[in-house]
């Protein structure tokens, strides 16, 4: 009995002092957005909602939050098929130089994002499809997809080839089988890659900032670019609105998906 | 809010006469050419911004009817951008860049920018308004700014430090701020380690030293929104920035101050120039754009926001400037600062910058 | 049925333009489109490779016509240089180290908690953070545990402080940590899914501490997931730019941060490029250590893992 507390005692203290470390900036921000002075502070001074009135008042940040939206569609459009398919191949296929490859589709996260932007500003440059948006998107897509991969091939391991055999025994086709057996079984790892990059691609400033114009701004590249010039508390209140919506997201999806998917397959 | 509303006719009666006055090239319409719905003017954000809109921009807009649409990309990463735009000839992200001199100089070394010696507000300009060791204006200087001793008053109960070696206090070990490429601080710390500003840049072992003996005091190293927020939380006593910031943060209600100390400070100037590759019509605006920031009502509305003296000579200090010597305009004022031409600056910048980083990341 | 018609339709489409004797082509075949995607990368790199070769001329600011390796031997001649790139790789293994050690509890717990709400709220507190970017977090940090900060005027109140908890290395640790924590989770989670409860109940019925479980049973299990989690979080603590900027205060760069200043800084795209490469070369040469020592975790094959 005092080992299975003893378990309990130390997961749940790794776990509480975890949840501090996850909320901890939340709060601060969540906080420092309802300040009634011109500094980001916590506790706040006073309180009041000037800072949103001031955000949702922004043309340029509703443009940049609308473009942003565009991007990350994008990004997950391009991400969700590619990456599925590379990790069902690297899961369910013998495939020459297995190790090589391995490496190859590591280099969005072993390519440091700046050296990342300048190749894809000379690039897109010298394609002239600088000053589009869907280029931004498709650059947010290349540096994460390990993101949309791993998510992929977590589940794919998880995944019985049994059950695929048995459905290619049975005389089920490739594509049915692919699409009654193996993709319903992988679906978790799908939703939780493509959520990661529609996300990811939201938050992107780096490789974004090479790639954006004053036309073409993007919400994280203007937040990133107004943190280079004064910190004010607007900034939080954009987070906060960010917040909101993520929170809406996530309630609808656990509505109609249920958040279980997230760990268990079907 | 328009603080310097210009007569719509007086303006564009100057911009006839402007297109009067060049008998041939671009400029020989008969009338204007078409006006584009907006002009891209890169800037800084923040009081930057709020300077150039305010004292520039809206009357500039009143006038003409061309909206001005600011991109805030810090000057050094929209470099890049353009330097690939003008080199692929795509149309270049801005019309208009605000820029350091320094930064401005090596895209004119590169030929980036047109140029614009045919402004007839270049006229009667302050020395110092025009770049040195190039045939015309490929940029045009814009206004002077002190890299100052800030400090913090209640650190400070007898006064203003009378040298730059009050960073070596051990005192203030962790509560100093540099920028994190040692900008503006190389000749002070020439002069504090005990060197000749001659020597610059062939000897600059008296900086090298001090700015050594620096590292010992872990110094914060950071940009310019940092020195106002580290004086604003407490975290610095005392820093080398340029006298705006500390201002920017006096106005917030930090208690901070500034001083050229005995040994001086460097003083430096910020450009606006036009990247090549601009629509013709475009490029008439954005030099009238340029024009129009020089002239008196211009620069008197832009530098009162920046408390920065201006390259147009008749202007007047904003008042909490009047006599500070981070504020220079005569000839003595200079004196007690120190200019490293920006051609040095920027054939030095590399090696200056790997040796400050060799420095304070060993 | 409409549904069956469509697929049978594209069964047909299949079989005429991917008939069954190109099967031992799938694999790359599926592959294809991920490999092309980060082909856009590599000629990033190739453009890189190039610039890297030529030296830059700060009298004119234009780089020389000849290949010369004189970006490489100024890299490697100075000192700095490879302090900072020490000081990113042993920063990048640290990081990797406590993030696994604090993420692996928490996909343990939320994957085998009995109470839905706890599952929902583990997993809610994970996303959650993903929404303000890594930027307006590390603010948050400054917030907290600045001089003047939250932190330090709790230790105030006991009498206690200030303490200087920013602005340093271990700081850069921490935001680092913070910021990959979530990935790890969603990686290791999978991993700790597929394991059968059942094997780690009958170790512990047999006796066994559930620490020793634990090591001998339910990690060796889960080390798929560990390998990738370890993938991801060593390489992007590695590359990271924004964290030693936010919370080193200047004076503790990662290697991406002399990318930067090579790059914007001062102008000199052809040294940039050759950091840039030499980070990535070393970054891929870990990353394959990584995977040899440890096995291909998540990323293995099906034949490899049975």
């Amino acid at each position: 009995m005092s080992t299975v507390r003893s378990k309990a005692v130390v997961l749940w203290t790794v776990v509480v002092l975890n949840l501090i470390l996850l909320a901890a900036p939340t709060v601060i921000i969540l906080g420092a957005s309802v300040t009634t002075g011109n500094i980001i502070a916590f506790p706040p001074e006073g309180f009041s909602l000037k800072w949103y009135g001031k955000v949702f008042a922004s043309v340029v940040l509703r443009e940049a939050f609308v473009r942003s939206l565009w991007v990350s569609i994008v990004c997950t459009v391009i991400a969700v098929p590619a990456g599925t398919l590379a990790a069902l191949a690297l899961a369910r296929y013998r495939v020459r130089f297995a190790k090589l490859l391995q490496l190859y589709l590591l280099l969005p996260f072993t390519v440091p994002l700046i050296g990342a932007g300048m190749g894809m500003l000379m690039l897109f440059g010298e394609l002239g499809i600088l000053g589009e948006l869907w280029p931004v998107g498709l650059a947010c897509c290349v540096i994460n997809l390990p993101f949309m991969i791993w998510a992929v091939l977590a589940s794919a391991n998880a995944l019985d080839t049994d059950l695929e055999n048995a459905a290619a025994n049975c005389g089920a086709a490739p594509l049915q089988a692919f699409v009654t057996v193996t993709l319903p079984a992988v679906a978790p790892g799908i939703i939780t890659g493509a959520l990661l990059m529609f996300v990811l691609a939201f938050n992107e400033f780096l490789v974004s900032l090479l790639l954006t114009d004053a036309n073409t701004v993007t919400l994280p590249v203007s937040i990133y670019n107004s943190i280079r010039n004064v910190i004010t508390p607007d900034l939080a209140a954009v987070s906060v609105v960010y917040i909101l919506v993520a929170t809406l997201a996530i309630a609808l999806l656990d509505r109609w998906v249920g958040l279980e998917i997230f760990l268990k397959s079907k | 809010m328009n603080r310097n509303p210009i007569d719509r006719r007086t303006f564009l009666q100057g911009a006839g006469a402007f297109a009067a006055t060049l008998p041939f090239g671009r400029f020989a319409f008969a009338a204007e050419p078409a006006k584009p719905k907006e002009l891209i003017v890169r800037v800084w954000g923040g009081e930057w911004k709020d300077a150039i809109d305010g004292g520039v921009s809206q009357s500039f807009a009143k006038a003409t009817g061309i909206g001005i649409k600011y991109d805030e990309t810090e000057d050094n990463e929209l470099q890049p951008k353009l330097w690939a735009a003008v080199k692929q000839k795509r149309r270049p992200p801005v019309a208009v860049n605000w820029d350091t001199t320094t930064n401005a100089t090596k895209s004119a070394l590169k030929k980036m920018g047109e140029d614009l010696s045919d402004l007839p507000n270049l006229k009667g300009l302050l020395p110092v308004a025009q770049p040195l060791g190039f045939e015309g204006y490929p940029l045009v200087n814009v206004y002077s700014y002190v890299y100052v001793l800030a400090y913090r008053t209640d650190a400070f109960p007898q006064g203003a430090p009378k040298s730059w070696k009050v960073l070596l206090d051990p005192k203030f070990k962790g509560r100093i701020a540099l920028y994190n490429d040692g900008i503006g601080f190389h000749p002070a710390a020439q002069v504090a380690g005990g060197g000749k500003v001659e020597d610059i840049p062939k000897n600059m072992k008296a900086a090298w030293d001090f700015i050594g003996k620096l590292k010992a005091q872990k110094p914060l190293l950071g940009e310019d929104p940092d020195f106002t927020n580290w004086f604003q939380k407490g975290e610095i006593d005392l820093a080398c920035t340029i006298v705006t910031n500390a201002r920017g943060a006096k106005k917030n209600g930090v208690k901070v101050a500034w001083t050229i100390p005995e040994e001086g400070a460097k003083v430096d100037t910020d450009a606006l120039w036009i990247p090549k590759g601009l629509p013709a019509n475009e490029l008439y605006w954005a030099k009238q754009y340029v024009n129009y920031a020089l002239s008196t009502e211009a620069q008197q509305g832009w530098c009162d926001g920046l408390g920065l003296p201006g390259v147009n000579p008749n202007i007047n200090p904003p008042a909490d400037m009047v006599g500070d010597p981070a504020y220079p305009t005569k000839p003595e004022d200079f004196k007690k600062l120190i200019r490293v031409p920006n051609r040095i600056q920027v054939e030095n910048e590399k090696e200056w910058f790997g040796k400050f980083k060799s420095i304070m990341q060993g | 049925m409409g549904a069956s018609v469509m697929l049978e339709a594209l069964e047909g489409i299949r079989a005429t333009l991917w008939p069954r004797a190109f099967k031992r082509f799938t694999g790359a075949m599926l592959l294809l489109p991920a490999v092309a995607l980060v082909l856009v990368l590599v000629a990033g790199l190739a453009w890189m490779g190039d610039a890297s070769l030529h030296l830059l001329d700060t009298e004119t600011f234009e780089t020389g016509a000849d290949y010369t390796a004189a970006n490489y031997r100024q890299m490697g001649g100075q000192a700095t240089y490879w302090i900072v790139l020490g000081r990113s790789i042993l920063g990048a293994a640290i990081v990797t180290l406590v993030t696994l050690v604090l993420a692996f509890p928490y996909a343990y717990v939320m994957v085998r908690t009995g109470s839905a709400w706890t599952r929902k709220i583990l997993l809610v507190s994970l996303f959650l953070p993903f929404f303000i970017g890594q930027v307006v977090r590390a603010y948050g940090w400054l917030i907290i545990l600045g001089k003047e900060g939250l932190l330090n005027s709790l230790f105030g109140i006991l009498g206690l402080g200030p303490f200087k908890m920013i602005y340093n290395y271990p700081s850069v640790l921490f935001g680092l940590v913070q910021y990959l924590l979530p990935f790890a989770v969603l990686l290791i989670a999978p991993a700790v899914t597929a394991i059968d409860e059942e094997i780690e109940l009958a170790s512990e019925s047999l006796g066994a501490h559930w620490l020793r479980t634990f090591r001998h049973v339910t990690l060796p299990m889960a080390k798929p997931g560990l390998v990738a989690a370890a993938l991801v979080v060593f390489t992007l603590a590695l590359t990271d730019y924004a964290m030693p900027v936010i919370l080193g205060g200047g004076t503790n760069d990662f290697i991406a941060n002399a990318v930067y200043d090579a790059f914007f800084r001062i102008s000199d795209s052809g040294l940039g490029s050759a950091v840039a490469i030499v980070l990535v070369l070393i970054a891929t040469l870990l990353a394959a250590v990584i995977l040899t020592v440890l096995g291909s975790g998540t990323l293995g094959f099906s034949a490899e893992r049975r």
